[in-house]
């Protein structure tokens, strides 16, 4: 991947930390803490994106995971009583916690059969791929500045080949924004409009 | 458990700043790196690294899907599946946007770019999922005054 010195470290400081973050939001007892550390999974998700040079979808990622979900999760949270899971009066998991583990073990076992003979054909082929060097240049070229041009890349592409599902998926978001309106309100509420 | 949790917060804001300091430190290390030398070339991550962490990822994602009784918490863990997703589409764009020219001479013409666009529709879809899934929460803790999954079973025969 091309990722020296430095990166390399930042790649597994950025490693250990997703996967912590991400067995604590499971582990949680207290559902605010759960989305607070999904929250760290995700800003550092995004930060292994910029790693990858995908900078546009790193701030996508902040802005409607961390900006938008996230807050959304909060209200809900706040909404929802989950008084006695935090005082540890009811339990925290359905009783299926061995065969979930059995699941992805198997999943690791099927993961491990699936890349050990790829693994070969994962390395970079033969040849003079491009140094970091030379795509940094790649990507800032022109004026001299040091923008990337990752988000005009990928502009291009989305209004240029993925134009019909791009408003495919606005027309989702509408009809999920409508959905989520109907489904939460109240009973006060289905009076007044019928 | 009891430990990590009862520092939770500090945990956390310590993680922040340091995934901060480094992100940071990701645009200066080119010049850095140079005067590494080949010490850590052995450990530099490939492709595979990359699949390996979002693989994890969403193993612990699907042992929360199952595992857990809070509905949220369920729906949490389902956007971090959709997040090692969306990790592994951008690793392979990376690898096939830096190999392109070695792929061309062989014949596959390939479009890095897809894995970019592919992520920003999975980024909709998963909103749009976790805004009508949470309206669904509300409106059965209305009805129900429970989020446990074991307790909602009203269509269970």
């Amino acid at each position: 991947m091309q990722l020296h010195g430095l990166e390399a470290a930042l790649f597994y400081v950025l490693a250990i930390m997703t996967l912590f973050m991400a067995v604590f939001v499971v582990t949680a007892r207290v559902a605010v803490h759960s989305a607070l550390f999904l929250i760290s999974t995700l800003v550092n998700v995004a930060l292994l994106f910029i790693l990858l040079r995908a900078e546009f979808v790193a701030g996508v990622q902040i802005l409607v995971y961390v900006g938008g979900v996230m807050v959304l999760f909060l209200f809900v949270i706040m909404l929802v009583q989950t008084r006695a899971e935090e005082e540890s009066r009811v339990r925290l998991y359905t009783g299926q916690t061995w065969p979930a583990v059995i699941i992805a073990l198997l999943l690791a076992v099927s993961f491990y059969f699936a890349m050990n003979p790829a693994q070969a054909a994962f390395r970079p082929p033969e040849g003079p791929s491009v140094t970091v060097a030379e795509s940094s240049e790649r990507a800032s070229a022109g004026a001299g500045s040091n923008i990337s041009k990752d988000t005009q890349a990928v502009g291009e592409q989305l209004y240029r080949q993925a134009a019909l599902p791009f408003e495919i998926a606005s027309l989702l978001l509408l009809v999920a924004m409508v959905g989520a309106v109907l489904l939460a309100r109240g009973t006060k509420q289905e009076k007044y409009y019928e | 458990m009891f430990i990590i949790h009862h520092f939770a917060f500090i945990i956390q804001l310590g993680e922040f700043v340091i995934s901060f300091i480094m992100g940071a430190l990701a645009y200066v290390s080119p010049l850095l790196m140079q005067a590494q030398g080949p010490l850590l070339k052995r450990f530099e991550p490939t492709l595979i690294n990359f699949l390996m962490l979002s693989f994890l990822l969403f193993v612990v994602g699907v042992a929360g899907v199952l595992s857990r009784r809070n509905i949220i918490i369920i729906f949490m863990s389902i956007e971090l599946i959709l997040n090692a997703v969306n990790l592994n589409l951008i690793a392979f764009s990376r690898y096939l946007e830096l190999n392109k020219d070695v792929l061309a001479a062989k014949g596959l013409a390939v479009n890095p770019l897809s894995g970019p666009v592919f992520t920003v529709f999975i980024i909709v879809v998963a909103a749009a999922e976790a805004a009508v899934g949470l309206g669904i929460v509300i409106a059965m803790f209305r009805n129900r005054e429970t989020v446990a999954i074991d307790e909602i079973d009203l269509l269970k025969w």
